[in-house]
Parts: C-alpha cells; sequence; structure tokens
C-alpha cells in the first residue's frame, strides 16, 4: 500500500512548468466536483436554516404579527426583555439544566464506559442497554418518568417511603424538584450515547502507556488520573461542548414533561422563545430572546475553544 | 471519464432537487370546477377523528348537488399556526373554521376575514347561542354553528349504591357534599373517588368567573377565591384525585368517567359524543346522566361557560357567495340538525334541534339530562382580546401553584392579578 502511494504521487520537480497549467485546470474542477456534491445539501441548509436564521436575527429589531408588514422597532424588544420576569426566570432555569445536566451527564458517561471497556460476558447487551434510551422515543421517555416520578402513587416515591424516607419529595409537582426530575431523566437518556463516544476514545488509547505505567508502579488510579483521563482529553473537550450546546437547546423533553411547570419553574428560554412567537405571535419578540439565547451559546462555545487551546499549547 | 459521469449524475440530481423545491413552492393546485360542480374548499382539524365534519358536508352536498365541498384536514393541535401561516401566505381557502374566539379575533382584526353581517341576520339570531362572541364593533366576521358548554356529568350507579338522589340543580356546597359522601371503595373493590375535576385552568377559574361575573383578563382574580377553597378542601379529603398524581400521570378524564372511577365529572359538552361512541364499542358500561352544572347558591338561573366553533369567509376566497350560503346552512336549523344526529351540540338551541339531538341512541333521556340540555346562561370561557393569549399563560402558571399547594389561594390571586398588571395590561 505504501509504495504504491509514493509511486502514484506526481514527479513534481521533473515536468514542473508543462504541467503546472494542467493542474490548475485540475484542481478547479476538484473544486467545482466538491462543490457540486455538497450543493444538494447545502441548498436546504440555506433556504431551511442560514437564510430563516439570518432573518430571525433582523426581526429581533421589528415587531412582527405574520399579518402585517413588519415595524422597525430598534432595541425596544430587548428593553421589553430585559425589563421581563418571565425573561430572567427562564434564563436562570436553562443555566440550572446545563449546570446539572453537563457535569452528571459527562461523569456517568465516563464510569459507564470504563466499566464496559473491558472482555466480559454479555458486554454487548450491557451496551445496548445503557444506549437504548438514547434511541427510544422521547415522549414515551417523558410520559414514563411522569409515571415513576408520580408524587403518591410513583414506584420512585414507594421506594423512597419503604427504605425510610417519610417526605419524599414532590418532583414534578413541586417547584422544588421539578428541574432536578428533569435533569435526571435527560442525563438517563443522553448518558449511553455519550457512553459510546468515550468507548470509541478509550479503545484508541494504546495498552503500551498502561504497561510502562505499569512497570513503573503506577496504582489504579494513577493510571487512570495520568494515563486515561489526558489521553480521553479530546474526546471530552468534544462531549462538553456538545452536551452544553444540546443544554441550552433543551426543549422536547421539557415540554412533554412538565410543560415548564409548575408555575416557572421548569420554563426554559427555547420554551419562552416558543410561547411568545408561535403561542402569542410575538415574532419579533422572540426573536430577540432566541438572538440572546444564540449568543449565550456562542460565547461558551467560544470559551470552551480558548480554553482547550490554551490547554493543549 | 469516471469522474465526468459521477460530477454529471451529482450536477443532474442537484438541478432535478432544486426543480421539485420549486413545484412544491408553486402553492395549491387550483381546484377543477369540473362538470359544473364548484368546489368549496374548508379548512378543518383532524377531519377523521371529528366526524362533524363529515357530517355538515354531506349534508350540504346532499342539498346542494351542484357543489363538492373539499377538506383542508389540519393537525388538531398545530391548526392555529398553521392557519396563521396559510393566512400570512395569501392563501385562497374559501371557508376557516374558527377553533376558538380568541383565533377569531386575531384574524378578523388583521383583516384576514370577509365581514358577513348580510348571512347573520338572515339567521336566527335569538336562538344562536355564542353569536355575541363574533360580534366586533357591530360587524359579524364568522357565524358559530357548534357551542359547547359545561354541565356535571354522573354515575348513576354509584349514586344509587350510596344511596343517594340524582345532583338536580345543585350548588358547589351540596356538591362538595355529595363529593365526599360518594367517595370510598365500589362493590369490586376498586377505589372511587367522588368527583374529578380535570386539571385545566378553566376546571375552576372559568366557572369562577362566569357565575360571579369576574373578568379573566382584567387584573382583579379574587372572585374566584371560593371556588379555589372547594377545589383544595376535595382535594385534601381525597374526595378527588389529587393535581399534583392528575398531572404527573396525564389522567385522562374518559377513563376516569367511563371505567367509573369517579362518581361525578364536571366537563365540557363535546364528551357526550364521546361517552355514547365509548358505549356503542363496549368500552364502557357505564350508567350515566347529565345534571346542571352545580351553581354559586340554590334556586336562581343555571349559568355556565362555554366556547362556541363557528365558519368564516377568508378574505382570498375563490368562491365568497358559495362560501357564504354554507355558512347561512351551516349555522342555520339543516345545519344544527346534520351534527346533532351525531351527537355534537349545535349553536342552534331550538326545541326542534333539542328534540332531534335526545334521539341519538345511547343518549340518557331522563328529565334531569335534558333539562341540563339548555342552561339559561353560557358565558364565554376567555373574553377575546388580543391579550388572552398572554394572560392564559400566566393564569395557567399560578393555577398549577395553587393547586399543588405551593401558594395559598390568597397569595396567588394577588401574583396572578400582580403578573397580569405588570407583564400584560402595562
Amino acid at each position: 500500500m505504501t509504495t504504491d502511494t509514493i509511486q502514484a504521487a506526481p514527479p513534481r520537480n521533473r515536468v514542473q512548468g508543462n504541467r503546472k497549467q494542467g493542474n490548475r485546470k485540475q484542481a478547479r474542477r476538484n473544486t467545482l466536483i466538491g462543490w457540486t456534491f455538497i450543493l444538494p445539501n447545502f441548498l436546504g441548509f440555506l433556504a431551511f436554516t442560514l437564510i430563516p436564521v439570518l432573518a430571525a436575527f433582523a426581526l429581533a429589531f421589528m415587531e412582527w404579527t405574520s399579518f402585517s408588514a413588519p415595524k422597525w422597532v430598534g432595541l425596544a424588544n430587548f428593553e421589553r426583555m430585559l425589563g421581563s420576569d418571565s425573561f430572567w426566570v427562564a434564563l436562570r432555569n436553562t443555566l440550572l439544566y446545563a449546570l446539572g445536566h453537563v457535569p452528571l451527564t459527562l461523569a456517568l458517561a465516563l464510569i459507564l464506559a470504563m466499566l464496559l471497556n473491558r472482555k466480559l460476558k454479555g458486554i454487548g447487551y450491557f451496551r445496548v442497554a445503557i444506549f437504548f434510551p438514547y434511541i427510544t422515543s422521547l415522549v414515551a421517555v417523558a410520559v414514563v418518568w411522569n409515571m415513576l416520578f408520580s408524587p403518591d402513587s410513583g414506584p420512585i416515591n414507594q421506594f423512597l417511603q419503604f427504605v425510610g424516607v417519610a417526605n419524599p419529595p414532590g418532583w414534578t409537582s413541586s417547584s422544588d424538584w421539578a428541574m432536578p426530575a428533569v435533569i435526571l431523566t435527560s442525563v438517563w437518556r443522553d448518558m449511553g450515547y455519550y457512553m459510546i463516544l468515550y468507548l470509541a476514545g478509550l479503545q484508541a488509547i494504546p495498552t503500551e502507556l498502561y504497561e510502562a505505567a505499569e512497570v513503573d508502579g503506577a496504582s489504579a488510579w494513577q493510571r487512570f488520573w495520568n494515563v486515561t483521563l489526558p489521553s480521553l482529553r479530546p474526546t471530552t473537550f468534544f462531549v462538553v461542548v456538545m452536551l452544553t450546546v444540546s443544554s441550552f437547546k433543551v426543549f422536547d423533553l421539557i415540554v412533554v414533561m412538565t410543560n415548564g411547570g409548575p408555575g416557572r419553574s421548569t420554563t426554559v428560554l427555547s420554551q419562552l422563545i416558543y410561547q411568545e412567537g408561535i403561542g402569542e405571535g410575538k415574532f419579533g419578540y422572540s426573536s430577540a430572546i432566541s438572538l440572546v439565547l444564540f449568543l449565550i451559546v456562542l460565547t461558551v462555545t467560544v470559551l470552551q475553544f480558548k480554553l482547550q487551546q490554551r490547554r493543549e499549547r | 471519464m469516471k469522474r465526468t459521469t459521477l460530477a454529471a449524475i451529482a450536477l443532474a440530481a442537484t438541478v432535478s432537487l432544486g426543480l421539485t423545491a420549486c413545484a412544491g413552492a408553486a402553492g395549491p393546485a387550483e381546484t377543477a370546477d369540473a362538470g359544473g360542480k364548484t368546489t368549496l374548499s374548508v379548512s378543518v382539524w383532524n377531519y377523521e377523528g371529528t366526524p362533524e365534519f363529515k357530517a355538515l358536508f354531506d349534508g350540504y352536498e346532499a342539498a346542494h348537488p351542484d357543489v363538492n365541498i373539499e377538506p383542508v384536514d389540519i393537525l388538531a393541535d398545530d391548526y392555529p399556526q398553521k392557519v396563521t401561516t396559510m393566512l400570512a401566505g395569501g392563501d385562497t381557502t374559501d371557508v376557516l373554521t374558527m377553533k376558538n374566539v380568541i383565533d377569531y379575533s386575531r384574524y378578523a382584526n388583521n383583516g384576514q376575514l370577509q365581514e358577513i353581517n348580510g348571512v347573520v341576520d338572515s339567521l336566527d339570531k335569538g336562538n344562536l347561542a355564542g353569536l355575541d362572541a363574533f360580534n366586533l364593533d357591530g360587524k359579524y366576521f364568522a357565524a358559530p354553528y357548534r357551542q359547547d358548554f359545561w354541565l356535571l356529568y354522573y354515575n348513576k350507579d354509584l349514586f344509587k349504591a350510596a344511596g343517594l338522589e340524582e345532583p338536580k340543580n345543585i350548588t358547589w356546597d351540596q356538591y362538595a357534599e355529595l363529593a365526599k359522601k360518594l367517595a370510598g371503595t365500589s362493590a369490586d373493590g376498586k377505589k372511587v373517588y367522588g368527583t374529578y375535576q380535570h386539571y385545566w385552568r378553566s376546571t375552576v377559574q372559568a366557572i369562577a368567573a362566569a357565575q360571579n361575573n369576574g373578568d379573566l383578563i382584567g387584573g382583579d382574580y379574587t372572585f374566584a377565591r371560593d371556588q379555589y377553597n372547594m377545589t383544595l378542601d376535595l382535594q385534601k379529603s381525597g374526595a378527588m384525585m389529587d393535581f399534583g398524581t392528575a398531572m404527573s400521570q396525564k389522567t385522562s378524564y374518559r377513563t376516569m368517567f367511563e371505567t367509573a372511577q369517579t362518581a361525578m365529572m364536571p366537563m365540557g359538552s363535546w364528551y357526550i359524543s364521546g361517552i355514547v361512541a365509548a358505549k356503542q364499542a363496549g368500552k364502557s358500561n357505564v350508567n350515566w346522566g347529565l345534571a346542571q352544572l352545580p351553581q354559586k347558591s340554590a334556586g336562581g338561573n343555571t349559568t355556565t361557560f362555554g366556547s362556541p366553533t363557528a365558519f368564516a369567509v377568508n378574505k382570498n376566497a375563490k368562491h365568497s357567495d358559495e362560501a357564504k350560503k354554507f355558512i347561512e346552512w351551516a349555522a342555520g336549523a339543516e345545519g344544527a340538525k346534520a351534527i346533532a344526529k351525531i351527537g355534537v351540540v349545535p349553536a342552534l338551541q331550538t326545541e326542534d334541534v333539542t328534540a332531534e339531538y335526545f334521539k341519538l341512541p345511547g343518549l340518557p333521556t331522563d328529565e334531569l339530562s335534558k333539562a341540563a340540555f339548555s342552561p339559561d346562561k353560557t358565558v364565554l370561557e376567555m373574553p377575546v382580546s388580543d391579550k388572552s393569549a398572554a394572560t392564559d399563560k400566566i393564569l395557567t402558571q399560578e393555577h398549577e401553584l395553587i393547586m399543588v399547594g405551593e401558594r395559598s389561594v390568597g397569595d396567588g390571586i394577588a401574583e396572578m392579578g400582580k403578573r397580569v398588571k405588570d407583564e400584560v395590561l402595562k
């Protein structure tokens, strides 16, 4: 294989002059073919994602009810947003959700990946079992967990009472416990997916490193801390970025499980955007909130990239 | 050469995709007026599961052989959003069904509907329930053909087993007392609740507003205090399933009543056809009856709440005159009888229509059930205003907090008023 590749490479220094033009033509053709391949996808992206997103950014500075022409209002939407109690409640809830969801999913995915990264009888079964929630219909997941969390007759509280908890939490029917209930459900659902990513990362670590560490007398904990974790850094970075972005965008699970309630205790930003825009027809105002959500996600992601770069240096 | 072929295929694929996209965006196909027939398009939701539409269309087509009605079927949950998008895009569907009054006022105030005062004037205005809701400064842009209102469903067997009389003209105090007496265990050992109040905020708030002349978009909700206190007391006593459980289990009110898990249930009249269908299909054997919605005090008029469903003519309709004729028919006696036959409550309330309604096999035929069918006054569920949707959201959120016991009735009602004033009325 290696010899083939070397032979196939053009003998550059011998016939430079007369092939230069041909190369350029070839390069242009290659580019064109490349464009042709991505064009179908890109057209869809352009029509259904990029243009609408840009239009939404413009709408953030307008007032529009979808019937009459949009009216320019400058920063009025943003002023209204900053003065609105509901916006701050939703922002706080979104941050709370991210703070719970990201570290918990990360930790559990890593632990599960370590446990399932060994030769074990029936390992395939366990891996599939952990991954399964991720490919299960989200509505079904939300409805079933809702029943498990049911305050009086739910199995979770019956178990808690059985082990001696006198006053188990009200979960989705309590403002204080609804968010933890939602976070637990989403962690359970997502950890399988990220476990697969970690498994791939773990299997890419050369065994020589572990052997060398063992020869040097490193304990299991030291091997994890000094070999596994550093080798997994690229995977961890990817997982953290993906998890953060998805946490800030969470919508479906919360809508089905609590619909933002009780009260406003689990209303998140994306849900507020939906309510204000689709629900009440205030498309300008809801675009302003979505612009803010976009900027938050962008800032957090850029920060993460910066941190990663510094660490690599 | 292989590469060239590939590139050509890719290019061809792109172009054809682009073309189909264009063809798809070209808008609704022209309705063919084949054989001299006019094709009238009507926007509907969940055509299969909402039999009133088929009943109306079949009836109209039979009476008017020159018209062919084509339903434009839309997913029920997406209906308002989809119609909004259609109208904003200049859609030419002739007749638009108004699923609720709040959407109606949005479309009408934005100039999307034709004024149909001529049609309304030719109708039996005095007996057309819910017509007032469509009056916008003397102009009507839609006419109601259906009017649902709330009444009390009760399980006759459970009443008999507890040795209680039918709940005729009762007050809320009597209702609470009955619920507590009826709660317990059935003959076959199942838990039975005295009553079931579904978790919607209207179950408490709209009843309170209708019977106390309260204004749900006004910013003062003290009128709902007694209704909340009574409901919370029932919940605490165990005579009613508690709110948290009902919400987390997404309890179905139909299951509660059809499997005799509750003895009473305040609910809208749309459910009548639901029980009839369930019994015909052999899914339920509940022995049921209807009674008037309980009242604040005894001896007065029966006041309940409800909301009408109506037809309107699109501003861009292709067949405006035919559309108006259809509405005149649907909101009139013929249309009313067509839907009464399948158990849907028509907006036109005359003795003829009620008689037609009670011919439906499976309906209870006792005097109380028939009396319950004609309340003295039906108040609109939610007043029409451009602030209704925003107010509804706040009222729902605070309702949940009161019902799960996180806010006292007084605090919750105060918070409702404060938030509506701050966030909506300001």
